[in-house]
């Protein structure tokens, strides 16, 4: 392995200096995917950031919605008491994300950052229209999740930027949504994966989201299947139309994992499937 | 660059010089000279280098060696017991035969480890999630569950 430094600064703002003078130099958190692809010599940093020793980095608030430290495990999130009362589909993919081993290191800002298009986390924090913010060292943005993934491993952080929080609105007491995932084994990266969340209002859906993982460059959000659905009574008649409609605005490949057709097919099953399992 | 770190190794002071690129793994095997903790995949999948930092199992292939500062580690060499006996779980282990080639078996033991130390009366589903991070290629799983199970119980009949 090629050689490299490793520093550990204790302030945001010394973290994007030490950016800013070596060139080279990558931020890491929890490095579940970044020590992985420096040993599979993807990346060769000559040096790395840790942000793990940056305090606050890794809290939780609760303040009637939520701010998620970016530097937050997936344990913390699964074990967090109000968390995932308030959010449990956000629960609920942490649960599925990984090893237990990888869960107490593995950080939900780094499954963001690392842009996977089978990001576990992403999925739950697009239906619930999550905010991230970006800090540089003179100033910070919010901006809608939807917003932060440009492609496959890219986002539109800066290069001297650093996502700091996550942020959720108060939950909404009508809503409900259920996050799906399929893997050979329960570890297993998704081959394709769903998160639903629908607000049901006199009979008719007032509020429909939908993500999906493993079926587009990005986590996708599936806007022409939500607008099909708001306004609706969600009837068979609809579900069945809303899952042709699901399986042909995905782009999936075919790769190790699965194929192309067999992405599909499941992202048009988990449709069905999590209107179902929400709606009762 | 060399950097010294200190944490407490299987209950004692350490201190060691290390360069930015090693991992957990490394310290533990080449300087400290624990061999019990195997690298499998090296790449977080199976397991066979499992340790417990801080209460929690965690992949020491993909655990940068600095971020070791000030933590407390467990490794399978910590778990023995005076006079050179097993401890429960390894005793346990062996009296099921979940071990043939005892490569994944370190991982395992340090998995259920933090399991117990965490949670004395898990279900057969909580042992199955505890230990889904580590792959075994020969003596299936049945076997290493049983184990797991015999040790649970064996606590529970203490407590």
């Amino acid at each position: 392995m090629k050689r490299f430094d490793y520093f550990r600064p204790k302030s945001l703002k010394e973290a994007l200096q030490l950016k800013k003078t070596i060139a080279g130099a990558k931020f890491i958190s929890g490095g579940t995917d970044l020590m992985v692809q420096i040993k599979n010599r993807e990346l060769q940093p000559t040096a790395l950031i840790s942000l793990r020793s940056i305090p606050k980095l890794a809290n939780i608030e609760i303040n009637g919605g939520a701010r998620i430290g970016a530097l937050a495990t997936i344990s913390d999130i699964i074990q967090h008491p109000e968390l995932g009362y308030n959010y449990p589909v956000l629960a609920e993919a942490a649960r599925s994300l990984g090893s237990v081993q990888i869960r107490n290191i593995a950080t939900i800002g780094g499954n963001l950052c690392n842009c996977s298009p089978s990001a576990d986390i992403a999925l739950p924090l697009l239906v619930l229209e999550a905010k991230v913010r970006l800090q540089t060292a003179k100033a910070s943005r919010e901006i809608p999740i939807d917003q932060f993934f440009i492609g496959a491993g890219e986002s539109c952080l800066a290069s001297n930027e650093i996502l700091t929080d996550i942020l959720l609105d108060p939950p909404h007491n009508k809503a409900k949504a259920t996050f799906l995932k399929k893997g050979r084994v329960k570890m297993d990266l998704a081959i394709a994966s769903l998160a639903v969340l629908v607000e049901m209002e006199g009979g008719n859906c007032h509020k429909a989201r939908i993500a999906a993982g493993s079926v587009a460059p990005i986590p996708l959000r599936l806007s022409k299947v939500e607008t099909l659905l708001e306004g609706n009574a969600i009837s068979k008649d609809l579900v069945s139309k809303a899952q042709q409609l699901a399986k042909k605005i995905v782009s999936p490949i075919t790769d190790v994992r699965a194929t192309e057709e067999y992405r599909r097919q499941i992202v048009g099953v988990y449709v069905k499937r999590g209107l179902e399992k929400i709606l009762g | 660059m060399k950097t010294e770190i200190s944490f407490t190794l299987n209950g004692s002071e350490v201190s060691v010089v290390v360069n930015g690129h090693l991992r957990l793994i490394d310290v533990l095997r080449n300087t400290m000279s624990l061999t019990g903790t195997k690298e499998g995949c090296g790449e977080g999948e199976c397991g066979a280098c499992t340790v417990i930092v801080d209460g929690q199992a965690v992949n020491s292939c993909l655990y940068p060696a600095h971020e070791i500062e000030g933590k407390s580690v467990t490794t399978i060499e910590g778990l023995h017991m005076p006079e050179h006996k097993l401890s429960k779980i390894q005793q346990a282990f062996v009296d099921n035969g979940a071990i043939q080639c005892g490569f994944c078996t370190p991982g395992m033991i340090m998995s259920t480890k933090a399991l117990l130390d965490s949670n004395h009366n898990p279900s057969d589903e909580e042992i199955r999630d505890a230990l889904q991070g580590n792959l075994c290629r020969c003596t299936g799983y049945v076997q290493i569950v049983e184990a797991v199970k015999r040790v649970a119980r064996q606590l529970k009949v203490k407590q």
